[in-house]
């Protein structure tokens, strides 16, 4: 789940209160012995392992376990730090520049957009063997959750702040120097604890593309071998990374930092193409991830064999005498998957939400499970995906179910936070009036909780469809994703690079789509956040 | 005392005027010139243009037709030798930092030196001893208010401009600040700029009162404040000052009848 960003960050005062009681122990207890009981359940089905088998499992291969994690940690690290610089830079450029900061977000997106599952295979016939692929889509997968609170951080500055600096005659150097540095570096510590898991997460898909060593490629074998004790123990160790990984970003933003980093609920910068100006710049980022394709081509002199330009899949999709059959192909493929896609994107946005307006009623039970949902948010879900589907079937349920888990835990952290923001100056007026936890909860909170809600399910779009795609491409052997992985092995790469296209336009344009929604419901609800 | 004192400039406003890109208009063309050494008081009703005014003359804000001299050069100039301060009606001080931090950075940003013991006694000058190393948020909203008075007078600027410095201070320390900030810009011969509600912390505060409509800003009245120094608390409460204070209401009322007539006469 470490890619399903919302956005928001972690609240360090709930965290700490958390860190004192009990509350996130015992979810943690009751996890642990509902697993255990349905593994013992489950022993003779062969798709859930019971905690202790996994423990023995770590147990005993320990030494495997252990350089198999150290190749992909090498990887994630360097893809993180990779991801992370690239983040500053283009931030930095749209901080210079103001005008390129809707086209730097564009095609942001765009690239965030395309599917790993299609993007792993290119890379890796472009790197060739080595660690390559994984780097590169660590680094991928961790850019943009970087760049999109960095953006807003670098601005976050009232400006009597600037006005201080402008009154003794100094510049912009000052200014970023003394300020914007200072001010974003909360809103930069929220992106790097999305991104620390996030970054495994990338590598280990990278893993599961053909490489040599890593947990990805132990996972893939394990997964064909049948081997649940081993897919487990590999699930609990990714697991227990990205939560390290997320919780010790937090530890070090709580010794830097004043105060808790901030609710990032950035409305999206990206054009929605109501002004001419977005429109110029939506056909300007579109021409820039046109003419940036084919140079890469050009420039790398990649194999016309496998690298596709645009030229190529408009020829596939449009020219070509079985282009109808190309794009009757990839047609029911993403039919397929939107069948998957659309009701577990829903059921788990709603699931979120409705979870978290139970539990702000009764408030006992929200502290304890908010700390274990900010943790559980970390897991790399797309790793399990596999399990999930072992576990519920390759049918319609196993598929709708693990989207929805994958929307569900940032929906559920997101509404939550967004529920407690609820002011309270106007809190104390419903309270004046003897309003009941309804009317609180209908009046106030729940509209104090949109923008969260929504922002949630903006960044909630390209994960569901990363999800989605791995298990298709893992586990179902059925829609996009399964095209995808399949024409890459059978070096269909018209077909390849065209369905890539596809989804990556298709994620972006409901990116785009979700957040136009959103800012409709933000400037009835929260028009100081479109400021 | 580290580091030398900016020579107070004269201020020099000439047919100064600001609209602002939607139309509004903040300042009607102003001739105005605040003397060198002198403290000023901009007195006017809310959102008349007392800040708009100020702003301009900070270089902060473009004029949109006339101009500033700062001791015959542009504010610009003013603000590249760090010659002026601000205190901001919103104190402005970064969270990260101290009380005493925010003072240095200014320091810094200003390229002055002042040694810890003059910190210290600012500090202390303002109220706020025992809170050096305290971060804005453990402080009140007055005691911020301070910590950014005492941050403008670190830097001794030849012009200091106090927005409302007083907005959020309780009234007892008001009266003692009133007594003790004074001591400091007369001592110092800083040009001062005060823009203010009170009226009577304006006729306490300053040597003279201009007095505003209500927007876009226009001069009603320019009154000389021919009280000696230094003022004592009781000041205010002389006949001389109560003829003054009468004097600013009465204008101030004038003003606002001239742009508001009265709903009988409409």
């Amino acid at each position: 789940m470490t890619d399903a960003t919302t956005g928001t960050g972690l609240p360090i005062a709930a965290a700490r209160r958390g860190a004192g009681g009990s509350g996130p122990v015992l979810g943690v207890l009751f996890l642990l012995a509902g697993w255990e009981l349905a593994g013992r359940l489950l022993t003779e089905a062969f798709v859930l392992a019971a905690p202790s088998e996994v423990a023995l499992y770590l147990v005993r291969d320990w030494q495997l376990m252990l350089r198999a994690l150290g190749v992909t940690l090498g990887n994630a690290a360097t893809g993180f730090v990779i991801g992370n610089v690239a983040a500053v830079a283009l931030a930095g450029i749209a901080l210079l520049w103001p005008r390129s900061e809707r086209v730097i977000t564009g095609l942001g997106l765009l690239v965030f957009c395309l599917p790993l599952v299609a993007t792993g295979p290119i890379l890796r016939v472009f790197f060739g063997p080595g660690p390559g692929p994984q780097i590169a889509l660590a680094a991928l997968a961790v850019y943009y959750t970087t760049l999109i609170p960095l953006l807003v951080g670098l601005r976050a500055a009232p400006d009597s702040w600037f006005d201080l600096v402008r009154s003794y005659g100094r510049g912009p150097v000052s200014a970023l120097v003394h300020v914007r540095a200072m001010a974003a570096l909360p809103y930069l510590f929220t992106g790097l604890q999305i991104a620390a898991p996030a970054a495994f997460l990338g590598a280990m898909v990278g893993e599961f593309t053909g490489a040599e060593r890593g947990m990805g490629v132990l996972t893939v074998r394990a997964i064909r071998a049948l081997d649940v004790e081993m897919t487990w123990g590999l699930a609990t160790v990714a697991t227990a990374v990205a939560i390290l990984a997320y919780v010790g970003i937090g530890a070090l933003a709580r010794r830097v930092l004043l105060e808790a980093p901030p609710v990032i609920l950035a409305a999206p910068a990206v054009a929605t193409g109501r002004r001419l100006g977005g429109w110029i710049d939506t056909g300007l980022v579109i021409l820039l991830a046109l003419g940036g394709w084919a140079g890469a081509i050009w420039a790398f002199g990649l194999n016309p064999f496998f690298a596709k330009g645009p030229g190529d899949v408009f020829d596939a999709l449009v020219v070509a005498p079985d282009a109808a059959a190309t794009r009757a192909t990839i047609g029911a493929a993403l039919t397929e998957s939107a069948v998957y896609l659309i009701p577990g994107y829903i059921a788990g946005l709603l699931a979120g939400a409705a979870l978290a307006i139970l539990l702000i009623l009764v408030p006992a039970v929200a502290s304890t499970a908010m700390p274990l949902a900010i943790a559980l948010r970390s897991v790399p879900i797309v790793t399990t995906a596999p399990l999930i589907v072992l576990l519920l079937g390759r049918g319609a349920v196993g598929t709708i179910f693990l989207v929805a888990v994958m929307v569900f835990f940032p929906s559920f952290v997101a509404c939550l936070q967004g529920l407690r923001q609820a002011p309270g100056q106007v809190m104390a007026v419903f309270d004046s009036y003897a309003a009941g936890p309804f009317t609180r909860l209908v009046r106030v909170r729940i509209p104090a909780m949109l923008p969260a809600f929504f922002a949630a399910a903006r960044m909630a779009v390209p994960a569901s469809v990363l999800a989605l795609t791995v298990a298709e491409w893992l586990a179902t052997g059925s829609g996009i994703g399964s095209l995808m992985a399949l024409s890459a092995s059978l070096s269909d790469y018209d077909m390849l690079w065209s369905s890539v296209v596809l989804v990556s336009a298709l994620s972006a344009l409901g990116y785009v789509l979700v957040g136009a929604v959103e800012r409709r419901v933000l400037a009835i609800y929260a028009p100081e956040q479109l400021a | 005392m580290a580091h030398d004192v900016t020579p107070p400039p004269e201020v020099v406003c000439t047919s100064l005027a600001k609209t602002f890109a939607g139309g509004t208009e903040a300042v009607r063309p102003i001739d105005l010139t605040f003397a060198a050494g002198q403290t000023t008081a901009l007195v006017g009703p809310s959102g008349c243009g007392k800040s708009t005014l100020l702003r301009m003359v900070a270089g902060l804000e473009a004029p949109s037709a006339g101009r500033i001299e700062i001791g015959g050069a542009p504010p610009r100039a003013t603000l590249r030798r760090a010659g002026l301060s601000v205190a901001f009606q919103d104190p402005s001080l970064l969270p990260w930092r101290s009380v005493r931090g925010n003072i240095e950075l200014a320091l810094k940003l200003a390229r002055r030196r002042a040694g810890p013991s003059e910190i210290d006694q600012l500090i202390d000058l303002v109220g706020l001893d025992g809170f050096a190393e305290t971060r804005p948020a453990e402080l009140s909203g007055g005691m911020r208010q301070r910590a950014a008075i005492a941050r403008a007078l670190a830097t001794r600027p030849g012009l200091l401009l106090l927005d409302e410095p007083f907005g959020a201070v309780d009234e007892l320390t008001r009266r003692q600040l009133a007594q003790d900030l004074p001591r400091i810009w007369e001592a110092r011969g800083t040009t001062t700029i005060l823009v203010t509600h009170s009226v009577s912390e304006a006729v306490l505060l300053a040597d003279r009162v201009i007095v505003l409509s209500p927007r876009p800003a226009e001069i009603v009245a320019d009154i000389a404040v021919d009280l000696p120094r230094p003022r004592p608390e009781d000041a205010a409460r002389t006949e001389a000052a109560s003829a003054l204070i009468d004097r600013v209401f009465a204008e101030l009322s004038k003003g606002m009848a001239a742009s508001n007539p009265p709903l009988a006469a409409q």
